[in-house]
């Protein structure tokens, strides 16, 4: 059976055929838009993101990668505050955050590489490490009879070497043998609410 | 209309042949499915409400929607339906309703949870589309096989396909784009922007091995080359005389960054799975249809 054709011989359009052709430009236009809105996010126009709904503009946010070169080998850690001790000891977040635990795709290095200035999500970041801790369900590097009040979180920005210096491969080091100014602290847990957690005041916490 | 325009349409309805689209849809779900293999072993801390999420920001730019964490039960549902729609989609099972549901459950995990997307998972529910909007499934399909061999007829090897020609494009609008991003960025001021990446907790040993024999001005010049490749993707991928080159660099250029940057893996092939479907040339898709007749029944000739 061939395409239906007019008495002069034109192919005469049916409804679904009018609807498929229409299809095809909507598509045609949608995908056009999503490129353009690709090429304009990478180079770095603002019109993607002023005229796309959130939602939108966020996936054609795909090409931009690695611009930048990088000023240091960054870690995230956290510590926490034995109540009984009233002293900091490093946390091992890993436990509590089971996705690619050795590298920096972990939740707990995202949350702090996107959110470390925003603070109720490091409020709510300190509420979910110190009942983790408590429930004593995971072995996190702080003996699990020793409940916390609350938390330290902190980056390490490792120095990068220069071409030719002895190089070590990457590792997990414990937070002790990095020195003091490679660490940097975001957020602590406010002494009111350590007083809160341990049940007593607490000094000196800062 | 321009003649440029009109060549432009007719480039888009050129036919094409259909073993490009089907090179994406048996190895992209792959790709973008062992990607997401170390999300889906733990479904409930990912998406479900056992693991940290962040509260609603409410509009912060960092969360462009807020989305509650899901119960255990739901957040294991989402990703049994991504595993399964992902694997039906590359055997060619249901191959456009597969790809439709494929698309759909990567476009919510990428609005779910912030910390765990990245490229591939904003990139692929496009990709997944073009899938589902493409004759993707006639060929090395377990659906058209058992057709085929009911019916004896052979599938067409050529169709008009703008799914192929999407997917074209936008390796070159990606590529070009990010070699735009570049210049923007440190790319032609510092000259060990590469080096610079190789010590982070990517590091593979193949990258500490490289970083440790290879002298300075080697990471400067493969700097140079990857941001000439880039920058001018559309050109080298556009000429017929630079294009199997520029496919045999982009393919060595992904096989690197995959071996050198572990998790970058699942980018890396998938952006070599688009740049092969795209641009291998018309003699290598000759010898996959070789192949490909041999796994396709054929009791009766048919129409070609």
């Amino acid at each position: 059976m061939g395409v239906p054709r007019s008495p002069i011989g034109t192919p005469i359009r049916t409804r679904p055929a009018t609807w498929s052709a229409r299809g095809r430009v909507a598509l045609r236009v949608l995908a056009g838009a999503y490129l353009l809105g690709v090429w304009l996010d990478g180079s770095g126009s603002g019109i993607p993101a002023s005229i796309l709904p959130r939602a939108a503009n966020y996936f054609v946010q795909v090409s931009a990668l690695f611009p930048w070169a990088a000023t240091a080998s960054i870690d995230y850690r956290a510590e926490g505050f034995i109540c009984s001790e009233g002293a900091w000891m490093e946390l091992d977040t890993r436990p509590y955050f089971p996705i690619d635990t050795e590298d920096k795709e972990n939740r707990f290095n995202r949350v702090m590489h996107f959110f470390r200035e925003n603070r109720p999500t490091m409020t709510a970041l300190d509420s979910y490490l110190v009942n983790q801790h408590n429930s004593a369900m995971r072995e996190d590097g702080i003996p699990s009879d020793r409940a916390i009040g609350g938390v330290r979180l902190l980056s390490l920005r490792i120095p990068i070497p220069a071409p030719g210096d002895r190089l070590q491969r990457m590792s997990r080091q414990p937070l002790s043998s990095y020195p003091e100014e490679q660490r940097k602290a975001f957020y602590h847990t406010p002494r009111s609410r350590l007083a809160e957690r341990c049940g007593r005041h607490v000094e000196g916490t800062d | 209309m321009h003649r440029p325009v009109h060549r432009f349409l007719a480039w888009l309805d050129e036919p094409t042949p259909v073993l490009r689209i089907e090179i994406v849809r048996i190895c992209a779900p792959l790709a973008i499915l062992g990607f997401m293999s170390g999300r889906i072993a733990h479904a409930d801390e990912w998406i479900g409400d056992t693991g940290f999420h962040v509260p609603d920001l409410g509009g912060d730019w960092r969360q462009p929607l807020f989305i509650p964490a899901l119960p255990e039960w739901a957040a294991w549902a989402v990703a049994a339906t991504m595993v399964l729609s992902g694997l039906a989609c590359c055997l060619g099972v249901r191959t456009r309703a597969s790809a439709l549901v494929f698309a759909a459950t990567l476009v919510f995990v990428a609005l779910s949870d912030r910390l765990e997307t990245y490229t591939v998972t904003k990139l692929s529910p496009a990709v997944m589309l073009a899938v589902a909007f493409s004759p993707a499934g006639a060929r090395l399909g377990l659906e058209a096989y058992l057709k085929r061999k009911k019916s004896g007829k052979r599938p067409k090897k050529s169709r008009t396909c703008g799914s192929v020609r999407f997917l074209q494009l936008l390796v070159a609008v990606m590529y070009s784009a990010s070699g735009i991003a570049k210049v923007r960025g440190d790319w032609l001021k510092v000259p060990l922007v590469l080096w610079s990446h190789v010590h982070d907790s990517y590091q593979t040993p193949i990258a500490f091995a490289l970083a440790s024999v290879l002298p300075a001005w080697t990471w400067t010049l493969l700097q140079g080359m990857v941001l000439t490749f880039e920058l001018f993707a559309p050109l080298w991928l556009g000429l017929s005389g630079t294009r199997t080159w520029a496919l045999c660099f982009g393919l060595s250029m992904h096989t690197m960054i995959g071996l050198m940057f572990g998790p970058v893996r699942w980018l890396a092939l998938l952006m070599m799975t688009l740049l092969a479907a795209g641009y291998l040339p018309e003699r290598a898709i000759g010898w996959l249809d070789v192949l490909a007749e041999r796994l396709e029944p054929a009791r009766a000739q048919g129409p070609r």
